[in-house]
């Protein structure tokens, strides 16, 4: 479902981010990305989502070679993709329901069923006693909870999660592994990074990257 | 409902909850944007007025031949069929108005039929009036020219005299003012893409946070463009309906004054406010003027965002 085949990317000539990376992960695994801060983990991630483009290599994802897909056929691969950053930059103009509509509206979808769809993805993280909140009234643990929820509605076939748990405590951490982990099990492929070894604990499978080069896991 | 509806559909919502959220802002942009629209809106409203009645003026030119004096009757009469020949294809209506008969009208028009008799002789030549019918345009005007000098060089012909002289000047004068119009209104209309284009900037500094993460999730440009458009035009269409409701107010007043002017002349002349189709094309033009100034916006902006 996601392949790297050789893949670089400099920044410039001083900054490599990422160092002839080659992987597979396939359809309905739960992958976790390791490594400490730096090592191109966030890299590796905005490659399948189409934000940074190789320098060199290839990235396949849904059999798709990213760096030929053109510009109007990024929206439609992201659609497919659900994204959890580290900071879950929900909108705090609105409240969660809207900020967990807001991947279907943008496909042009009725607003009654996005609404309908955005309450059952709050409903599955355990929010939805608090769609009319606003995000800013959250904790950080509900903030990401709402930001997974916003990366489920659309029914995406592939979770990348960047350092979902970075500021959160251990419960509220949990929490969100457990939600990613539920996501998973009913057949959704999630890709997990963290410099956090203790996320890591009873993982069937780690890729580790350390200042660019994979140095585990790429199987 | 289909998807393009659809999306339409959530454009419009979201420009139009932009500007709720920030209304005073709004106003203001419509403000300054009304008021650069209102002076050409003026322009237009008076030339709007202005032009039936110069057409009706430049209507049915009147050129007066006078015979030279000393010329027989003979001689006069004889230069008719030289000048409908002149005025071959013109729709032309020849009078000829004998010196006795000119004389007559003198008397009875101007009251001086004593001082006039005091003359002894009659000092008016034989003349000839023609009504000259289809000249009310700029080029048919300049034809008038070219009859006028060739029946001045008819042989027993002293002066022709063309009274749509004023008329042609009116014309011209007409003409200078569309044209520093037309420039008046191009450069408002660059302020007012100006204005739109800075406040569409703005919103989408606002924004910005929520465009990356629109597209992030997987949002198209066109999706995310949309509703900056529909803010540029909005903007427009309300600025263009303050400054074509501040024109009509304004006509009150004026019309006021220029009764009491028109009245000196006889007249009953008062500026009328535009048409409906006058007032949907400035409309139309303003919303566009709107649209363009957010296209341009979001097409620099955004592409640095990126």
């Amino acid at each position: 479902m996601i392949e790297f085949h050789s893949v670089s990317k400099r920044y410039s000539a001083d900054a490599t981010a990422l160092r002839e990376v080659s992987l597979n992960i396939n359809k309905g695994e739960l992958v976790y990305l390791a490594g400490p801060s730096g090592a191109g983990k966030s890299t590796l991630m905005k490659m399948i989502a189409a934000i940074e483009r190789p320098s060199s290599g290839r990235v396949v994802v849904f059999g798709q070679d990213i760096g030929k897909l053109g510009k109007p056929g990024i929206p439609f691969l992201r659609r497919k993709l659900g994204l959890i950053f580290q900071h879950q930059r929900l909108l705090n103009d609105r409240n969660i329901l809207a900020n967990v509509m807001l991947p279907l509206l943008v496909t042009g979808a009725p607003k009654a069923g996005a609404e309908q769809r955005a309450r059952a993805a709050l409903d599955k993280v355990g929010l939805l006693d608090r769609a009319k909140a606003q995000a800013l009234e959250l904790s950080g643990g509900e903030q990401q909870r709402v930001a997974i929820a916003r990366a489920i509605v659309n029914r995406p076939q592939i979770i990348l999660a960047d350092e979902p748990t970075a500021n959160l405590d251990r419960v509220a951490a949990d929490k969100v592994l457990d939600a990613l982990r539920a996501f998973n099990s009913v057949g959704v492929t999630c890709l997990i990074s963290t410099h956090d070894e203790q996320v890591l604990d009873g993982a069937a499978r780690v890729i580790r990257l350390e200042h660019g080069q994979l140095v585990g896991g790429a199987a | 409902m289909s998807p393009w509806i659809r999306q339409h559909q959530f454009a419009l919502g979201a420009a139009l909850s932009t500007l709720r959220k920030a209304p005073g802002s709004f106003l203001f942009n419509v403000l300054v944007v009304a008021v650069a629209l209102a002076l050409p809106f003026a322009g237009i409203t008076l030339l709007d007025n202005v032009r039936p009645m110069s057409e009706q003026l430049s209507v049915d030119p009147e050129v007066s031949l006078f015979v030279r004096p000393g010329a027989t009757r003979e001689e006069a009469q004889s230069l008719e069929p030289q000048l409908r020949q002149i005025l071959q294809g013109s729709n032309a209506k020849i009078v000829f108005v004998p010196r006795e008969k000119a004389l007559d009208d003198l008397k009875d028009r101007s009251g001086l039929s004593a001082a006039l008799d005091t003359l002894g002789e009659n000092p008016l030549p034989d003349s000839y009036v023609m009504k000259l019918e289809g000249f009310n345009s700029t080029v048919e005007a300049a034809r008038i020219d070219g009859i006028v000098e060739q029946m001045g060089a008819l042989p027993q012909v002293d002066t022709v005299q063309v009274d749509s002289a004023w008329v042609k000047r009116l014309a011209a004068l007409l003409g200078i003012l569309r044209l520093a119009l037309l420039l008046l209104a191009i450069t408002l209309g660059v302020v007012v893409i100006a204005v739109v284009f800075n406040t569409i900037r703005l919103q989408v500094l606002t924004q910005r946070e929520e465009i990356a993460v629109s597209k992030l999730l997987g949002a198209t440009d066109n999706f995310i463009h949309r509703p900056f458009y529909y803010t540029g035009a909005l903007l427009g269409l309300c600025a263009g309906a303050v400054a074509l409701g501040a024109v009509a107010l304004a006509l009150n007043p004026l019309n006021n004054a220029i009764a009491e002017f028109a009245r000196l002349y006889a007249s009953e002349f008062q500026l009328a406010p535009l048409g409906p189709f006058e007032v949907a094309g400035l409309l139309a033009i303003s919303a566009g003027l709107g649209l363009i100034g957010a296209l341009l916006s979001v097409q620099r902006h955004l592409a640095r965002m990126r």
